[in-house]
């Protein structure tokens, strides 16, 4: 519990810090057609990594995305189906250490954490560590931003970092389906 | 120590008797996968016409996790698409060939060049040494149009 409590605690305090830190630029996109392609995060600038844990590196071309649900997109139910997006990449479950691999944080309503130390554990960072490439989550209506970070298996993001773009969406709850049920 | 080697008998004696039911197929060792787990392909859809017949195949996978084939890990697999094939044996390796693409690194998406005509895909899920879940996991198996 006390653990716990200093956890709260340090997150609290990484959000704050990073509430004051610069917003990271988002490109403006048009809205892709879901079917086909997605636009992905465009390499940004972002703060050089301090000595820290060591970094796994990614390759080149690797990259992710949030596949559903898409930018901007008003949905009319609290339960959301978000798919996770991996391209030139591999998934693996937390604990495993393969190169090319990682498994997805799923960062709601927060900003990018430290990107050399272990992703939080929280209830605006959720971890998929079984290696999961979807998940359905309860948003309450009103505007939410979603974006992905990938993590090793140590849940440190890699070198370069590899996160999807920061989307945002509106919910505007008018059933109980989940959304984008297949 | 000695609780892992009970678990271990007990294990032995649950396959043996899985075994018995199942009338002697040679299981090594069927990896749990949660009831409700699903695979399924996300796009294309079913009866999609591919102007080009160059695509990109995302995998989908319901409550359950992806890991790179050799990683033991339950709950987990990795992707296999069938392509212009029918299921293969179930309860042995899935063949590698031009028409079982494997996806050991843990993929979800795979980038496919077919030529025109019709086309069939599935997907088949398999453990960290290539053989189906028991029971097994694979998408319905859908139909793509390349037009020539």
């Amino acid at each position: 519990m006390g653990e716990l409590h200093r956890l709260t605690m340090v997150s609290g305090v990484l959000a704050a810090a990073l509430l004051t830190a610069p917003a990271f630029g988002q490109a403006p996109s048009s809205t892709p057609n879901p079917a086909e392609e997605h636009d992905h995060a465009a390499p940004e600038a972002h703060p050089a990594p301090e000595a820290g844990f060591k970094r796994t590196p990614a390759a080149a071309d690797a990259y992710v995305y949030i596949g559903w649900p898409n930018d901007n997109e008003t949905i009319r139910t609290t339960h959301i189906r978000v798919w996770f997006g991996t391209r030139n990449f591999g998934v693996a479950p937390a604990g495993t250490y393969r190169p090319n691999t990682g498994h997805h944080h799923l960062l709601i309503d927060t900003a990018l954490p430290p990107l050399d130390q272990p992703i939080p554990n929280d209830k605006n960072h959720l971890h998929f560590g079984l290696g999961q490439t979807e998940t359905v989550i309860d948003l309450p209506p009103g505007t939410h931003t979603l974006q992905i970070l990938m993590g090793d298996g140590d849940h440190v993001p890699h070198d370069p970092p590899l996160m999807s773009k920061k989307i945002t969406v509106h919910i505007r709850a008018t059933d109980n389906r989940v959304a984008a049920e297949r | 120590m000695k609780q892992r080697r009970l678990l271990a008998l007990v294990s032995a004696v649950l396959a043996a008797t899985g075994l018995a039911a199942t009338g002697g197929i040679a299981m090594a060792d069927p990896k749990p996968m949660p009831d409700n787990a699903k695979v399924y392909i996300i796009w294309p859809m079913d009866g999609q016409v591919i102007p080009g017949g160059k695509f990109w195949v995302r995998m989908g996978l319901s409550n359950a996790g992806v890991a790179p084939a050799g990683i033991v890990k339950p709950n987990t697999g990795h992707h296999h698409l069938l392509v212009d094939a029918d299921l293969p044996p179930l309860d042995q390796e899935i063949p590698s060939d031009k028409h079982h693409l494997h996806y050991g690194l843990g993929q979800t998406e795979a980038r496919l060049e077919l030529p025109p005509g019709r086309h069939t895909l599935q997907l088949l899920l398999a453990d960290d040494s290539h053989v189906p879940h028991d029971p097994p996991l694979y998408s319905k198996k859908i139909t793509i149009i390349v037009p020539p």
